[in-house]
């Protein structure tokens, strides 16, 4: 591998739910005016792509599926170090399920070309699955390293750590292989003064911006399309419902002095029993 | 971009003039339901027990039998201890190359034991653990079926759909797995369904569904299925397996949980935190993820939906306003305390006792008559306590 690896890393544009500014007061978001950012585990999935390349050389593609705004995350990316980025944007991808978006990428990663190593994020902040990165490495048969925690290259081999329950596992795997990122993996570095300079002049020159930045059609990548959006999706949301209130009515202590409102809560509970060593 | 939790438009509104709704019975036929057991080393995980109580009640609904299927190597009693957990039939996948969790090894052999059946099982059941959610999703997408990650509540029930994006999906499905999950961000739950095709696939966090008592002897059919790897299955190695003895106590095995959120303010809120939980038998600190997400406090703390799931006797939130992704990780603990400055913070919707103001003086006051409370009840405080 004398020219180093081909990376890819999957990146996906969610809303903010930490911004204030696209929350309704009960919590619920509204998407006009909600804030859009970079799914946060996809940060640490740029980092490990970014750093492999920093390591042992190659290239860093990255890979968006969305709506046209898509870019901006793009273009965040790009400001980071990537080399490229591709976005599939397709009006017939609406409603996609995790299986759905999976099939998508998969078509879009074999039209971008070959690759060694494609890192996810763990799971996204809206869709909170983590099931399209391994649903990907099924698609493109591939050996897998979900909850990876630490990546590096030996002889060609991948060493990762992976988490498991209460405790760890070292894998190694020939590439290609496909990783996904967990967020106790190194947070991403800032982007260079250099980096988002240059972004900041190529959004100027649009044809210029286009050598590094394509969008890309499901007819592009020949995607068959009843497999993609609602139609090529397995699941339904048949019913959502507000989480109705549970562990029946609570006991409020208010408007008393700090001890009394204490002294009420003992008396009242049974919190007592669990006092150090318990009630003899 | 819509997500799997979002409602689809086509569902929001239903047809005024409902016409009579094809029967799909035989697209979503009742069938079996099959629980993934999972081990490491030998152990067997808790989740395994819960997703088996949780399977039985399914497989009751639909008057059909628990099956579960394990795959390892010299397992032990662990077939017949799935058996008196509930399982009426446990297959087991016995190989040298099964000892311990690879993803394209169990792939396949789950994959080729589910081809082998004469017919789909109706649910397939994984935990969402870091074994779970790596396997789940390729047996998913290998089957084209449908996957819910994550699910807290999980039911039988029928659906109608009518839909018009494909025409040849209208109908009434009469059984259909219900996986149910908190929806982001959001105090919403999701029903999600997929009763299109078989096998209907969910994970399940731990510490969610209640496990049945051991019934020991209880009697159950234990078959061998076989195991046949191929070359392309042995691309990934495993190095080294470490398991880490945790320190301090265990949050899911924790009594008593005393949590924090923002509304400590600073990191060194923690300690008054840790202060308060020694005045209790077997406690630990947990947290919300903003914390978390600030660094106030390690990840293994967190509590919620993208944390841990708990259920201790007593737990006691101090300055966390109570979302929904936090409450799923939490609200089946025995007793609720909740100390809250705003009165109307959702954490009080839901708490057994709310208590509204300050952190910064309720907590101390309640450190101060804890001790109080142990030395008049004349218990001994531990001699030497600094
Ligand atoms: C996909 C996803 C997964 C998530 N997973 C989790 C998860 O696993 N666990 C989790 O906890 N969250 C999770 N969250 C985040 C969750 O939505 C909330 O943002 C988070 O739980 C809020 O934390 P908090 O209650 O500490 O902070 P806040 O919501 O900011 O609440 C702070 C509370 O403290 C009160 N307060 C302020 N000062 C004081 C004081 N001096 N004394 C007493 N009270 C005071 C305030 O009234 C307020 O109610 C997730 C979110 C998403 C989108
Ligand atoms: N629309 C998308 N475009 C690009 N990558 C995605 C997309 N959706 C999911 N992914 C990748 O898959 C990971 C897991 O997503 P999820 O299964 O939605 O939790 C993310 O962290 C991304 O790396």
């Amino acid at each position: 591998m004398a020219s180093g690896f081909r990376i890819f890393v999957m990146v996906k544009q969610v809303p903010d739910m930490g911004a204030k500014a696209g929350l309704n007061p009960d919590g619920t978001i509204d998407r006009a005016r909600a804030k859009r950012m970079l799914n946060p585990f996809d940060k640490f999935a740029l980092q490990a792509a970014l750093h492999t390349k920093k390591m042992y050389g190659g290239s860093v593609t990255a890979i968006s599926m969305g709506p046209p705004p898509a870019v901006e995350i793009l273009l965040e990316a790009l400001a980071h170090g990537v080399d490229r980025g591709f976005l599939l944007s397709d009006r017939r991808l609406a409603a996609s399920d995790t299986l759905a978006t999976a099939y998508a990428l998969y078509k879009t990663i074999q039209h971008v070309g070959e690759f060694d190593i494609i890192f996810c994020g763990l799971q996204t902040t809206d869709g909170d699955t983590a099931q399209v990165g391994p649903q990907l490495a099924e698609r493109l048969n591939l050996p897998q390293v979900t909850y990876c925690e630490d990546f590096s290259v030996k002889d060609g081999n991948v060493h990762a750590r992976r988490i498991i329950e209460g405790g760890h596992q070292v894998v190694i795997a020939k590439p290609p292989v496909l990783v996904t990122i967990a967020n106790s993996y190194h947070p991403l570095e800032y982007k260079s003064f250099r980096g988002a300079w240059r972004v900041q002049q190529l959004q100027r020159k649009q044809e210029e911006l286009a050598k590094y930045i394509t969008t890309i059609t499901l007819d592009d990548v020949g995607a068959d399309i009843e497999r993609c959006g609602l139609k090529g999706s397995p699941t339904i949301v048949a019913k959502t419902e507000k989480v109705g209130e549970i562990g029946g009515s609570c006991t409020m202590h208010e408007g008393k002095s700090v001890d009394e409102l204490v002294k009420e809560v003992i008396t009242n509970s049974n919190v007592e029993e669990y006092l150090l060593a318990g009630k003899s | 971009m819509a997500d799997e939790t979002e409602p689809k438009k086509e569902d929001a509104k239903p047809e005024r003039e409902k016409p009579e709704l094809k029967d799909m019975s035989d697209i979503c036929p009742i069938g079996k339901v099959l629980v993934f057991a999972e081990h490491i080393l030998g152990d067997l995980q808790p989740v395994t027990l819960e997703l088996l109580g949780a399977g039985r009640i399914l497989a009751d609904k639909m008057s059909q039998p628990l099956l579960c299927v394990v795959a390892g190597h010299e397992l032990g009693d662990i077939p017949q201890r799935l058996v008196e957990y509930g399982a009426d039939v446990v297959y087991v996948a016995d190989h040298p190359e099964l000892k311990n969790y690879r993803t394209l090894p169990y792939r396949r052999v789950i994959c080729d034991f589910l081809e082998s059946l004469p017919t789909q099982p109706h649910t397939m059941l994984l935990g969402s653990t870091t074994t779970g959610r790596d396997l789940a999703p390729r047996i998913a997408a290998h089957f084209d079926t449908g996957l819910t990650a994550d699910t807290t509540e999980l039911d039988i029930g029928h659906y109608e759909h009518t839909s018009k994006v494909d025409p040849t999906k209208i109908g009434l499905y009469p059984n259909c797995l219900y996986a149910i999950r908190p929806s982001f961000g959001e105090s919403l739950k999701a029903r999600i369904l997929g009763p299109w095709k078989n096998p209907q696939m969910a994970t399940t966090r731990p510490g969610v569904m209640t496990p049945l008592t051991r019934e020991p002897g209880r009697k159950g059919e234990i078959i061998q299925v076989p195991v046949k790897l191929q070359e392309e299955d042995f691309r990934l190695s495993v190095d080294e397996i470490v398991r880490e003895v945790s320190k301090g106590i265990n949050l899911t095995e924790a009594d008593v949980i005393v949590s924090g959120g923002y509304g400590l303010g600073t990191q060194e809120g923690f300690n008054l935190l840790q202060e308060l939980a020694n005045c209790f038998d077997n406690a630990a600190v947990g947290a919300s993820r903003k914390v978390v997400d600030l660094g106030w406090i390690p990840y293994q703390n967190q509590i919620g939906q993208t944390g841990k799931t708990v259920r201790p006797k007593l737990y006691i939130a101090c300055g966390i306003s109570g979302a929904i992704q936090h409450r799923v990780g939490m609200s089946k603990s025995g007793l609720i305390i909740a100390i809250n400055k705003d009165p109307e913070a959702p954490i009080f919707k839901f708490a057994h006792h709310g208590i509204v103001g300050d952190c910064y003086q309720i907590i101390p006051e309640m450190i101060k008559q804890f001790k109080l409370a142990k030395s008049t009840s004349g218990v001994k405080e531990v001699v030497g306590t600094h």
